[in-house]
């Protein structure tokens, strides 16, 4: 009871810290070069797909490996509506919103019924699929030649937003999924997700509608990077199917995920920072080995940081225990 | 107990209840009735379809043959969070919290989520604490369900299922594994959520509990009903000696020495 109170108590910090954060954003726009200020908006965007991937991945425990399929449809809901339609920017966004969440609701009915290894192969092959599609429509998308989102002249439907424009728009869309994810955790739905992810027999015995409540998680993932991939085909101009459903991608958003703590709302935004940052900077001083440091560094994390670092640290924090391989041992399976 | 019951609509009534699995008749023709307040206890040998019949009430398996209707309502074939927030509420033979959250928590799913649906996770976290305190676990509220000892397992499978203020309860051997100090209490509240009125069906392999806790035993035997009526004269029935505790225990041991001794 104690705890409960005053936990209520302490309700407004999280919310203060997530204001100076965003404060902090726009102020280190400032005191940026460029090219930092590219390598930010690309980790900012990288928040909103862990973001995405931590919905269904982290809350509700289904690995999506497909999760590229939402980014690629938004990015090309976009480029088309914008190229053949000559749509502005911000109707192509919202569509490209509602369409990826429309096509996660629709995939998941029938993918969602998968367990483990089964749903993470189905979500692979979805967006593997999409592609294929993509690319053969080629009087709608351009198809494997790609095409080019009109941002310059009278032609334009909206001006491109350029360098700092991004920045604002990735920062804000960041800052959105940060907000969806926390106001998910806390509500009756978040407490359904979790329940899911632990025993949905258990769960449904207690009266969650797991269909309903796993397909609702999924499509708001879908949401959530189908807004990413349209931000991101506006930025990029050309567009192709091979890098828009690059299962790179995937594999970042899961691994920043899994790093930085899945299942919580701060674990994503660290292992999104953590990783974009590490990555830009053994680029820039390791060219050769780069990737190879990098992996490396991966799976010592994963090794010794099982839950990831936010529960290692919570972990630690309600037990007192911070030896690592008491951490290993409660959350390897 | 049987006749004057009658006259009510039963809480629960199956009719030629029955699931195969392949060949396998885990649950053939079984027809019963429970009047409200009553409890049932429900025994059987291993494989004689006790939990394969709680599942088929709890719509977590779909029966192949027969109703079950719930205070006249048929409710067969419904999903199980349907029948749940129906308020038929159960709990599972292997005990299943959901171990990555607190034991408050857990209890909150089903305030969140059952017949009185709370909207908001504060004000279930704060209600979770009143079914806490009913199975003497409040104290534990702030625990994951790793830490916890069987016995408290056992308590907070029970917490769940009471979240969602059941009119029908099925324990799945909420009692097994359990040593006799610990099994007192489990009787003291199924006889206390009896007064208040709520139907429980006793699924147990503990004979002695069921002896001191049911108005009634049904006996399982391969699927099927092999009697119905008070528990000592259901237990004295030599069919079901021999049915439910085999040649060897039907023997050698009274009835009430089946898995209850102590382990050392």
């Amino acid at each position: 009871m104690t705890s409960v109170l005053a936990s209520s108590r302490r309700a407004w910090l999280p919310w203060a810290v997530g204001v100076l954060v965003l404060a902090a954003g726009f102020g280190l726009q400032t005191q940026l070069y460029t090219d930092q200020e590219r390598v930010v908006t690309a980790v900012l965007m990288y928040v909103v797909l862990a973001q995405s991937w931590n919905l269904i991945g982290g809350y509700t425990g289904y690995a999506s490996f497909g999760q590229v399929a939402f980014f690629g449809l938004g990015g090309y809901v976009t480029g088309v509506l914008m190229w053949q339609l000559r749509l502005p920017f911000w109707w192509a966004l919202a569509a490209s919103g509602l369409l990826a969440a429309g096509f996660g609701a629709l995939i998941g009915l029938p993918l969602l019924r998968l367990k483990g290894h089964y749903f993470a192969i189905a979500a692979l092959g979805v967006a593997e699929g999409t592609r294929e599609v993509i690319t053969n429509l080629t009087s709608v998308t351009g198809g494997g030649g790609g095409l080019t989102v009109p941002t310059f002249g009278a032609d334009a439907p909206t001006a491109y937003l350029g360098n700092d424009g991004f920045y604002v728009f990735f920062l804000l869309l960041a800052a959105f999924a940060v907000l969806t994810v926390t106001l998910v955790a806390r509500s009756r739905f978040g407490f359904g997700l979790r329940a899911i992810n632990q025993d949905e027999d258990a769960a449904a015995a207690m009266g969650v509608p797991t269909t309903r409540v796993k397909v609702a998680a999924f499509s708001l993932s879908g949401l959530l990077a189908g807004l990413a991939g349209s931000g991101y085909a506006f930025q990029a101009v050309n567009i192709y199917p091979g890098p828009m459903f690059d299962v790179q991608i995937t594999v970042l958003m899961v691994v920043m995920v899994v790093i930085g703590g899945s299942g919580t709302v701060l674990g994503p935004v660290l292992g999104a920072v953590g990783l974009q940052l590490l990555s830009e900077w053994l680029r820039a001083n390791y060219t050769t080995y780069h990737t190879f440091i990098l992996g490396t560094i991966i799976v010592i994390a994963v090794v010794l940081f099982p839950g990831g670092l936010v529960t290692y640290v919570r972990g630690g924090l309600r037990t007192g225990q911070w030896s690592l391989l008491t951490s290993i041992r409660r959350y390897r399976l | 107990m049987s006749g004057a019951a009658d006259t009510e609509t039963p809480v629960l009534e199956v009719r030629g209840l029955g699931r195969r699995f392949g060949g396998l008749h885990a649950v053939a023709d079984l027809s019963f009735s429970v009047p409200p307040g009553q409890v049932v206890g429900v025994i059987g040998p291993n494989g004689a379809g006790k939990s394969t019949f709680v599942n088929l009430v709890t719509g977590h398996l779909k029966p192949t043959s027969g109703q079950v209707l719930l205070e006249g309502q048929d409710i067969t074939g419904e999903p199980p969070w349907k029948v749940a927030r129906a308020r038929v509420a159960r709990t599972f033979q292997i005990v299943k919290p959901l171990r990555g959250m607190t034991v408050r928590e857990n209890v909150a799913v089903g305030l969140l989520y059952g017949p009185d649906a709370s909207r908001h996770s504060g004000a279930a976290l704060r209600l979770a604490d009143e079914v806490l305190e009913r199975v003497g676990l409040v104290a534990l509220g702030d625990v994951t369900p790793g830490e916890l000892t069987v016995a408290d397992a056992r308590r907070l499978e029970l917490a769940k299922a009471l979240a969602l203020r059941p009119k029908l309860l099925l324990l799945d051997e909420v009692m097994a594994g359990l040593r006799p100090g610990e099994i007192e209490p489990s009787l003291e509240l199924i006889r206390s959520l009896s007064a208040d009125g709520m139907t429980v069906l006793v699924i147990e392999h503990v004979m002695r509990a069921i002896v001191a806790v049911s108005d009634r035993v049904l006996v399982l035997h391969q699927g099927r009903l092999l009697t119905d009526g008070p528990p000592r004269e259901v237990l004295a029935d030599p069919r079901v000696i021999e049915a439910y505790l085999g040649h060897r225990y039907g023997r050698t041991h009274g009835a009430d020495t089946d898995r209850e001794q102590p382990r050392d």
